[in-house]
This record gives structure tokens, C-alpha cells and sequence, in this order.
């Protein structure tokens, strides 16, 4: 909402200066987006003195002029306007002056002849319509003083945010009342005598109003005014129009946007000739619209309506989409000459699905849509039909039509004082609430009950409904700023985290450990990623469609974190950081037909790309292979104590997405955690990374569930172990995890641990299909000293029995 | 020569000898030739038997002391060589200091995490939970709970996400729809208030998600984090002592923080906070009388909103607005992100690019 100071200081004496004025506004609720001092994009444009006028040589219409503008020397004007003649003067702009439109003034030449600026018109000044030829100023308008600071035309202009619950502060008059409470000044409050030409047929006589449904239209008044002339309005009149934002369009129409600005009153002038029907009366019916019904809007698009939207129609045909915009063939035209004024009120809901359903949003409907004060439709319809009289020479049919039907009634409250100050931890005095209320327009009196005022909320103000919009208007006039600070005496409450959230701290702070970086990508994808990524969709359902995404790439909701991260290992890449370590826990989202709403599941995913850093002159980082990312996996597992974690090899089919061979399922015994592999080379050249990446996908609730309190406590050995270094030569299809499971299995209590050392693969030494896993194995007795014999003997047993069921050969 | 001279002569060459060892391996070979089973002292005290017994006592006295004399200088030398050797050694093993260590590589957490931990550690302290909700909510969540029903011009202060509603429900107006991503943390105080047991005291932060398209100080997903308290006697003087001892907990004990008024459907009376100015100080203007670019020019920094908890939406959870009370408020994570470290461009947060991540 656009405020001119110039234009509020006609109501309300602002005691403030601007900068102490626009905080104080922040403060009790009316936000201040924007200053903008008005008429200083006319710098430059100054008055001018013609001193000659001599038609140009070679052209039937333009002169040649030499004007005083104040300077040393006359300008040499070339000027085409019609009324130019010495003597006069005008708005000059000079050279280097920006008019408005940003038309830069320059020196130039016009059929041969030099001009050292240009003559302006009220319309190429943006002070009026009129474009017939230049505007002659008055006579005494001093020579070389800038346009602006003659006409008075420099105003600031305050950029407001009107909140949704405020509609009253949606007009001039509102606004100088708001002001006028908050510094508690009086607020002189605009008025226009109508005077009715009682030599004129009746509106009634002219006019019938039926409204079908009071819901959609709790009020409806019509006037006519005759004799309209339609043309420019006046200079103050345009100039009000503009100050507000729009633009002056014809006497008539600039005075219903006038009304709209000052008053709140969204009003409609109907070219009443157009409505009138076979019986020469104009007869207005507010009816729901059909559905299908088209409709041409004002602005000449033709809309398709529904049966939720209200039209204001004859008996023929729908004249204007109630609350919203007029229709094109009934709308005010140079030949207008009798105008029906409409004053109404819709409904605010409706309103405002009407023109959200049809992308039209006016100055009226987001009045409507906050809310219009029934009550003062009429005297606002008596002021705009008298302004419009005044501006066209029309003159006022007598009477008005006014279908009041459903009254909206001021609303009675209670204001409990001690609730009041309990409420807002302040003794504000029964004086100063009454005070306040008082200011912004409610009654208040004693009520009969000790401590409890009674208080009538204007109907102006809708959003006084309940005694607490009673506290909050006393707090923001008392002040916010004068409300003691304390912090809630509650008793008993504890801050702590849940077990999840401690889980997921031991989660972060090992992926951390770990080196990888937490990064967050968006939750929108690409509805084809997927498919570029090869990763099969089973088990993850629909994708969540958006009905408005920002673009197609981002038109669903992620299933995946991965395609995410690989578009940022490919940003890192093409950035040239060829390290890239980044996890990222979030939420996909799954849909099912049937269902409102998607399955949210929380997903913890990583990748790695590179190593882990640059080789350095100690340190040679090996690159990231599937091992780095297993690690991570089994770094996770370790810090949250999960049992039994197993990885199990994902083939091709299973894990397209992945590379064959480099591809595992994670498990915590026969539960399912997610997967770890190297990304697919043609799945990662499909976002642009350069393989090989290193990724894995765990699902956060699963790993949470399989996640224990605690490992369980084994007591530190205290007699001495026996390790034993041995190297098997195994077909290569032999596992390690196989290889474990026969050395544990044979080697009973003794054996404390197996741990690798080595895998060697050599065909010549090793021999072909053939490699050698070397063991580190550990075997000790908690309660003794083993002997050699009992090391032997079991050493044996596991040699004997992995050699049986392998087919390995212990390599000496 | 008698022994006892054979014996003194034996130990002036033995101490020449220990003095004369450059390093503890030629000592110790003086030690062997000596003292050791075949040493030249040694053999005379296995000898002592053949030796004349009228000169046996001086002999075994000499030979004692003189095996005395040698081992301490042997123990004395032993120590000095040990010393020196150290030293040797020590001075061999300098290294340039100023080389880079063998550090392990630690990862990071993302800026927008690490500063809602802190956020969460604050009200931790102060004896509140950590929430989560769902980022999909039905319009009753993300609206009508929160008092802003349908229609409600309120609703267009955000602009709406809609998801495709697969039950089969149809929305009043084209293109609109039951089923969001949330615009605001604030459904989750509906969930928590439908479902916890009184009073509470919660925080919840989380992603939003509003239909702006990304630019510097844009993003159309971004993170807020929820407060909400309900307790008997909550006053707005509550709201004001917590939301000030959160801002000086985040920003500084020398920041200021002004309440101004302004309107959430959910809250009632409904507050916008700021936080002065770290860069001009809340001077608005910098020490060469520069309009301040951080704030500008207000000396304000706008940080949050906030209100006491609307009696609608007390109720509306089933809480009777008259036993209780209650506030609610809500942080803008990225802009405490924005304010804190200055992020030029909000997109950063989103790109995963390493050079930025690993600065936090």
C-alpha cells in the first residue's frame, strides 16, 4: 500500500519526522518496505520563459524557440507543439535531464536546426493527460525554478505492508485514523456533501437490484448520476490517482479508483445505458455465475466462470465479476453520459478463490478478500457520486437502491483488566486500556461486573472478534518495548534429547571421523533421475508430483539422496576439486495411489569420489575404492554397536546403479540397511561425474532399530596369546567371509581372532584362478597360560579342516 | 715386579683406557678386557689362591680397590657416553617444524546443521525438546490448525507447494490442492499439542519449502526451527525474556533486541523480533558515516517471529485457552546463517561444493 505524506497530512498531523514516523510504524505493526521521495525523476525540468518563436525553415509545424531558463545565455528550443508562442512559459527540460519513462533529454537536431532541449506536455511529465500541445504555465511561475519545487510536487511516499488482518488500513482515511491513534492526535476525516437533483427521475425509478443470495452479497447500493461528460480529470484528482499507484484514466473511472484509496470502498461504474433493458430500466441481478458461462473481463480477456464465483448480470447477460473486475461492454467510454455507481460488498472467501481460480487478482478483490465494512457503503457511495458530479457536470439522480440484507452487527466484547495484564505480564491501567481502545475507534464502558470493561469493536475493524485482538491492540499502542522481560516459571521440565537424536549424534560424529563432509542438496528431482541413475525403483512407489514446480528438473519430490550428491561430485569435479567426501541424511518421499500422503523416510547417503586428500610429502592417500566406503559403513556399525553386520554381493540385475562386482547389501542379521558399491560408470558419466564414486544408501530407521545401547563388555585378556601367521592358496571365487567362517568354526574356544593381512595373487608363485590370503591368528585361554601343544594341536585342526573344505593349500 | 704394582699399573692403563673410549661399545670392550670372564682384573682375583699368603691381604685389598676405582669410572663414562650419544642422536632427529603434519582428515558439519544445534543446545538449556514433523502436510497442519482457514488471505503471505492428492480428493480452486509441502515449521506445534501431554516446551527445526526461485537471498527450500511453549501463566513478558536471552545466547551478549509488532494468523498478539546491527553496532551507520549495507541504514536486523499462542489454535488442539497460555515462535535458520557468517549467495548451501563445506 502506497501512502503519500503529502496527501495523509490533509487528515492527520503527523507529529514525528519521517525517519522517527516510519520506526514508530514498524513498531505498532505497520511495516515500512519502502521510502521514496516523489519528484525528484523530474530533476532537470525547469520553468521556462519563451522569448521567441519563429517557424522552422524547413518544416510546416515545428518553431524554432530561444528560452530562458535562468541561465546566462537563452536555449534554441526546436518545439513542435501547436500552441507554442513567445511570451509564454513552460516546463523545460534540459539537456541531461531522464523524464519519465526514462526518455533522456539530449542535445540533437531537428531538420538541420540545433535544440538544446525540449518543451514538455502534462502527459510527457507525468502530471495529466493532456498531449494536445505544451503546458502553458502560469504567468508568474518564476523562470529556472525545477518544475518539482514549483508544483509542489515533491511528496514522500511510504511503501507499506498492510497486514491480512487489517483491511481498515487499506485507505487514506484508515490509515490517518491508525496514525491518529498511535500518536493520539486528532484526525480530521474526509466528507463531501452530496447534493441530489430532485428535477431527475429517482434511482429507483432507473434501477432494480436484486441480490440472490445475501451471502455472496451481504450489501448492494446503486446511484446514477446523469449528465456525465467523460474527459481528463482534474490536476489535484490525477495527481491523488497517481500518488496512489495507479494511473489517471478518465474523470470517472480515476474517481471510483479515488474512492478505493481514500475510503477502502471498492466501487464499479457501469456505463448505465448499456444495462438499461427493453423496459427502460437497468435491472442488476447479483447471481451465482453458471459454470461454463464466459465472461469478458475489463482487461479483454475472456474468462470461463464457475458456479463458486458471483457476477453482477442483467436479466441478459453477466456486466461484471462481483468483487473482482467489470466487464469489457458495459465499462465507461468517451461516450458515456450516464454512469450507475456501484457501492457493494461480497463475500471475502468466495472472493478470493475467484480470483486465485482465475490468476486476476484487482485492487478490489484483495479489499474484498480482507473484508469491506458493510456499513459504510452508502456514505461512501454518496461521496464518490458527488465527487463524480463535480468532476464530470453530471448531476445526482435522488436516492439510492440499497439492498442491505444480511447486517453485519458491531461486536460486543468483555475485556478482563487482570486477565489482560496477567496475559501480557504488564499492570496497564483500566485508564490506559480504555484509552487506547478508545483511540482506534471502540466504545468502551463500565460493565457491571467488577474489573470487566464492555467494548463495541467498530465494524471497520473485523479482526476484533475475541477479547485477546483486544490485548493485542493494547499492547502495540502501550508498547512492546515497555513490557518487562522474565523467562516462564514453569516447574519440572527437562530439556533432553531423545534416544533417535543421540543416535543420530553418534551418526554424525562418526561419518565426520570418518572425513566425509555433510552437505545438503535439494529435495526436488527430476522425474527421469532414476532412470539415469539405472537404480530400480522397486520399493520406493510413486514419485510425489508438485501440481507448481519452479521447472522440470525439480517437478518431484526425491526418492534417492544419490542423484543429488553425484550432481554436487560433478559441480566439485568440473570446479576442478577432485576430492570429494559428502554425506547427506534427509528425507525421501514415497507416494501410493490412494493415499493423501506420501511415506517420508529418512535416508543417510554418501559418496566418494577421489581420496581422501592430497598426497602430501608424509602422507599418500590411496584412492577411494569400495573398501572406503565399506569402511564407513563399518565404522557406523561399530559406533552403534549394530550385531551382525554382513555384507552380501549385489549382482547386476540387483543393483544396476552399481558396478558389477563392487556391489554389496548391508545387513544387521537378517535385516536389510541399505547398500555400499562404486556407482556404475555409465550411471555416473549420466551426471557428469568421473568415476570411479564410491556411494552407499542406508535407510536411518533401520539403522537406528538395529542400533544397541552398548557393545557387550569382554574382559581384558590377562594371560598371553599365541599368534600364528598362516597363508592359504585358494581358488579365487573363495570368500573371505568363507574362509572366516571354516577358521572359526574349527578353531573353537582357543581362537580369539582371525584378521587378514594379505590377499596375493601372482600366477607363476600363486599359480593361475589362484590367490593367497594370509591370517593373523590369534589363540589365547581366558583363564590360563595355553601350552604349545594345545596351540598346535588346535593350529592343526584348522589347517586340516579349511584345506578339506576349500580345497586350499597352506603356501610355506 | 710385585702384583700389587702389577696391579696399580693394570688400573692407571684401564682408567687411561675408559677416559680414551670415544662411544659405549669401545667402553664396553674396555669393560670386557677388564672385568669380564676373561678379563686382566678379573684373572688376578681368580688367582688369588696362588698368591703368597703374607702378600694375599694386600693384594685383595688392592685388587678391590682397584676394581672399584675402574667401575665407577667405567659406571661415570657409561653415563657421560649415554649422554652424549643422546644428545647425538637427538640432534640428528631435528625436523622442520614448520613442515605439515600427518593429520587425519576430519569432515564437516553443513553451516545450516551446525547452527540448528546451536540453536537446539540453547533451548536445550533451558528445559525444552527437540521435535521433527513431516516435510508433505495436509493444509490442516500447514493452515487451517494454525488458524488461517481456507481462503484466508493469510495464506497468500507464502507461497503454497501443492502435491498431487492421490486419495481423490478435489481442491476448491484449480491448481491448488490438499496435500503441501510444508511452508512453515509451525504444523509441528499442531502435531505436538494433539499429541504430548501439558505443559510443553518444544522446539522444532526443520525444512520449509516455499515456490521462490533460487537466487542470492532466495531459496524455495530453507530451514526454520519451530519454538512453542503452553504452560499455565505464560505471559508475553515470557516470550520477550526467552527470545532476548536466545538472541544474546546466538549473537552476543552486546546485542539488543527490539519487539515490533506484526500478525501471524497462529499467534495473538504476534510480534516480529530483530537484533541489532553487529556490523554498525545498531548505529545504522559505519565509522566513516556511511549508511550500514549489513542493516540498511535501520541499525535492525529483522531474526524472527512470534507471538502468544492463538486461543483458536489452542483450542482447536483441544486446550482449554482459558487454564492456559502460551507462545510460539519461529527462526529463519538461513538468515541467522546470513547474519552470522555473511554467505553472499544462499545457493552455496545447496551446491555441495568442497571448498565451501569444509570451512565450517
Amino acid at each position: 500500500m502506497l501512502i503519500s505524506t503529502k496527501w495523509l497530512a490533509d487528515y492527520v498531523t503527523v507529529p514525528d519526522g519521517l525517519q522517527d514516523f516510519c520506526d514508530r510504524l514498524d513498531l505498532t505493526g505497520t511495516g515500512v518496505e519502502g521510502v521514496e521521495k516523489v519528484g525528484a525523476n523530474l530533476d532537470g525540468v525547469v520553468v521556462g520563459h519563451v522569448l521567441t518563436s519563429v517557424d522552422h525553415p524547413d518544416s510546416d509545424h515545428l518553431h524554432v524557440t530561444t528560452v530562458n531558463v535562468g541561465g546566462e545565455e537563452p536555449l534554441q528550443i526546436v518545439c513542435g507543439a501547436p500552441n507554442m508562442t513567445a511570451g509564454i512559459k513552460v516546463p523545460v527540460a534540459t539537456i541531461g535531464s531522464v523524464l519519465p519513462g526514462n526518455v533522456k533529454i539530449k542535445k540533437g537536431k531537428m531538420r538541420g536546426v540545433e535544440s538544446h532541449g525540449m518543451c514538455c506536455s502534462k502527459r510527457e511529465l507525468e502530471q495529466g493527460t493532456d498531449h494536445e500541445g505544451i503546458w502553458i504555465l502560469p504567468e508568474d511561475a518564476p523562470v529556472g525554478m525545477p518544475i518539482a519545487e514549483y508544483l509542489k510536487l515533491s511528496d514522500t511516499v511510504l511503501d507499506l505492508e498492510i497486514t491480512p488482518n487489517r483491511p481498515d488500513c487499506l485507505s487514506m482515511a484508515g490509515f490517518a485514523r491508525e496514525v491518529g491513534a498511535m500518536y493520539r492526535v486528532p484526525v480530521t476525516y474526509p466528507e463531501k456533501q452530496l447534493v441530489e437533483d430532485a428535477g431527475l427521475p429517482g434511482a429507483a425509478q432507473l434501477c432494480t437490484v436484486e441480490v440472490e443470495d445475501p451471502d455472496r452479497c451481504p450489501r448492494y447500493t446503486a446511484r446514477v448520476i446523469k449528465n456525465v461528460k467523460i474527459g481528463p480529470s482534474p490536476d489535484w484528482l490525477a495527481e491523488r490517482v497517481t500518488a496512489a499507484g495507479s494511473r489517471p484514466i478518465n474523470n470517472i473511472v480515476d474517481v471510483t479508483n479515488y474512492i478505493l484509496f481514500l475510503l477502502g470502498q471498492p466501487l464499479h461504474a457501469f456505463d448505465y445505458d448499456k444495462l438499461v433493458g427493453e423496459d427502460g430500466q437497468a435491472h442488476i441481478i447479483v447471481r451465482a455465475a453458471e459454470d461454463g458461462e464466459q465472461f469478458t473481463t475489463l482487461d479483454d480477456v475472456e474468462r470461463t466462470l464457475t458456479s463458486d464465483m458471483t457476477v453482477i448480470a442483467t436479466p441478459e447477460r453477466a456486466v461484471a465479476l462481483a468483487g473482482v473486475m467489470g466487464g469489457l461492454d458495459s465499462e465507461v467510454t468517451e461516450e458515456t453520459t450516464t454512469i450507475l455507481l456501484e457501492a457493494a460488498t461480497f463475500e471475502r472467501g468466495r472472493t478470493s478463490r475467484t480470483s486465485r481460480n482465475l490468476g486476476l487478482i484487482s485492487e478490489s478483490s484483495m479489499r474484498y478478500e480482507r473484508g469491506v465494512d458493510d456499513n459504510s457503503c452508502a456514505l461512501n457511495s454518496d461521496f464518490a457520486a458527488a465527487l463524480m458530479a463535480e468532476v464530470s457536470g453530471g448531476t445526482v439522480c435522488p436516492g439510492m437502491v440499497d439492498v442491505y440484507q444480511k447486517v453485519t452487527l458491531p461486536v460486543n466484547l468483555k475485556l478482563r483488566v487482570q486477565r489482560c495484564q496477567n496475559f501480557l505480564g504488564a499492570e496497564i491501567s483500566a485508564e490506559e486500556m480504555t484509552d487506547i481502545l478508545q483511540r482506534l475507534g471502540c466504545e468502551v464502558a463500565p460493565s457491571g461486573e467488577e474489573g470487566v470493561l464492555d467494548v463495541v469493536a467498530p465494524t471497520f475493524r473485523p479482526d476484533l472478534e475475541r477479547e485477546v485482538d483486544l490485548y493485542e491492540e493494547i499492547l502495540r499502542l502501550y508498547g512492546m518495548d515497555r513490557i518487562e522481560s522474565t523467562l516462564p516459571a514453569g516447574r519440572g521440565r527437562l530439556g533432553v534429547r531423545s534416544e533417535a537424536q543421540r543416535k543420530m549424534d553418534v551418526v554424525n560424529n562418526t561419518l565426520r571421523a570418518c572425513g566425509l563432509n555433510e552437505t545438503m542438496t535439494y529435495s526436488f528431482a527430476d522425474p527421469t533421475e532414476l532412470e539415469k541413475l539405472r537404480m530400480p525403483t522397486e520399493g520406493l512407489g510413486i514419485p510425489v508430483e508438485l501440481l507448481n514446480p519452479l521447472n522440470a528438473e525439480q517437478s518431484v519430490m526425491r526418492q534417492s539422496i544419490i542423484p543429488g550428491l553425484l550432481r554436487s561430485v560433478a559441480y566439485n569435479q568440473s570446479h576442478g576439486v577432485r576430492n570429494v567426501q559428502l554425506y547427506e541424511t534427509g528425507v525421501v518421499f514415497y507416494a501410493s495411489q490412494g493415499h493423501k500422503k506420501p511415506k517420508e523416510r529418512q535416508k543417510l547417503a554418501g559418496v566418494l569420489a577421489g581420496a581422501m586428500a592430497e598426497a602430501g610429502w608424509n602422507v599418500a592417500p590411496a584412492a577411494f575404492d569400495f573398501f572406503d566406503g565399506k569402511g564407513v559403513v563399518e565404522s557406523l556399525a561399530r559406533e552403534l554397536a549394530i550385531p551382525k553386520l554382513r555384507f552380501k554381493a549385489l549382482s547386476a540385475e540387483e543393483a544396476p546403479h552399481l558396478q558389477p562386482g563392487r556391489a554389496a547389501q548391508v545387513l544387521s542379521g537378517g535385516s536389510l540397511l541399505g547398500w555400499v558399491g562404486e556407482i556404475h560408470p555409465l550411471a555416473a558419466k549420466a551426471f557428469d561425474a568421473a568415476a570411479p564414486v564410491v556411494a552407499f544408501e542406508l535407510d536411518v530407521d533401520a539403522l537406528l532399530k538395529a542400533a544397541q545401547p552398548s557393545r557387550p563388555y569382554v574382559d581384558v585378556p590377562t594371560f598371553p596369546a599365541v599368534t600364528i601367521d598362516v597363508a592359504f592358496v585358494v581358488d579365487e571365487d573363495v570368500t573371505h567371509e568363507t574362509m572366516v567362517q571354516r577358521i572359526t568354526s574349527a578353531g573353537g574356544k582357543l581362537l580369539e581372532s582371525v584378521s587378514l593381512f594379505d590377499v596375493y595373487r601372482d600366477a607363476l608363485r600363486v599359480g593361475p584362478g589362484k590367490k593367497s590370503m594370509a591370517y593373523n591368528l590369534t589363540y589365547r585361554a581366558a583363564d590360563r597360560t595355553l601350552t604349545s601343544e594345545e596351540v598346535e594341536k588346535t593350529h592343526d585342526r584348522i589347517i586340516k579342516k579349511v584345506c578339506g573344505s576349500v580345497g586350499a593349500e597352506v603356501r610355506s | 715386579m710385585a702384583i700389587v704394582d702389577e696391579v696399580l699399573a693394570l688400573r692407571e692403563q684401564t682408567l687411561a683406557a675408559i677416559e680414551a673410549a670415544q662411544n659405549s661399545q669401545a667402553l664396553e670392550q674396555v669393560r670386557v678386557g677388564v672385568l669380564g670372564k676373561a678379563g686382566t682384573l678379573t684373572a688376578y682375583l681368580r688367582s688369588m689362591g696362588q698368591v703368597a699368603k703374607e702378600e694375599r691381604a694386600a693384594v685383595g685389598k688392592t685388587v678391590n680397590e682397584v676394581r672399584s676405582a675402574v667401575e665407577a669410572a667405567l659406571a661415570e663414562s657409561k653415563a657421560r657416553l649415554a649422554a652424549a650419544e643422546l644428545e647425538a642422536s637427538i640432534n640428528a632427529a631435528a625436523v622442520d617444524i614448520t613442515q605439515p603434519g600427518r593429520a587425519q582428515q576430519m569432515g564437516t558439519r553443513h553451516l545450516i546443521n551446525a547452527i540448528s544445534d546451536e540453536i537446539s543446545e540453547i533451548f536445550l538449556g533451558l528445559g525444552y525438546t527437540v521435535k521433527t514433523g513431516p516435510e508433505v502436510e495436509t493444509d490442516w497442519y500447514n493452515f487451517t490448525a494454525l488458524n488461517a482457514p481456507a481462503d484466508h488471505p493469510s495464506r497468500s503471505m507464502q507461497d503454497t507447494f501443492y502435491v498431487r492428492d492421490l486419495s481423490g480428493d478435489e481442491a476448491a480452486v484449480r491448481g491448488e490442492s490438499d496435500v503441501l509441502l510444508r511452508t512453515q515449521t509451525s504444523g509441528v506445534q499442531v502435531h505436538v499439542m494433539e499429541d504430548e501431554p501439558l505443559p510443553i516446551y518444544m522446539i522444532a527445526p526443520g525444512k520449509v519449502y516455499r515456490r521462490d526461485v533460487a537466487d542470492p537471498s532466495h531459496l524455495p527450500q530453507f530451514h526454520q526451527c519451530e519454538g512453542l511453549v503452553v504452560d499455565k501463566n505464560i505471559t508475553f513478558g515470557d516470550l520477550k525474556g526467552t527470545l532476548e536471552y536466545f538472541c544474546k545466547a546466538m549473537f552476543g551478549e552486546e546485542r539488543k533486541t527490539r519487539f515490533r509488532a506484526h500478525f501471524f494468523p497462529f499467534t495473538e498478539p504476534s510480534a516480529e523480533a530483530d537484533v541489532s546491527c553487529g556490523v554498525c553496532g545498531g548505529t545504522g551507520h559505519t565509522h566513516t558515516g556511511e549508511r550500514c549495507r549489513m542493516c540498511k541504514g535501520t541499525g535492525w536486523l529483522e531474526i524472527l517471529g512470534c507471538g502468544m499462542v492463538d486461543p483458536n489454535v489452542l483450542e482447536m488442539c483441544g486446550i482449554d485457552p482459558e487454564e492456559y497460555s502460551g507462545f510460539a515462535f519461529g527462526v529463519g535458520i538461513e538468515r541467522v546463517a546470513c547474519l552470522k557468517y555473511n554467505v553472499p549467495d544462499l545457493r552455496m548451501l545447496l551446491e555441495g561444493d568442497m571448498r565451501f563445506l569444509r570451512q565450517f
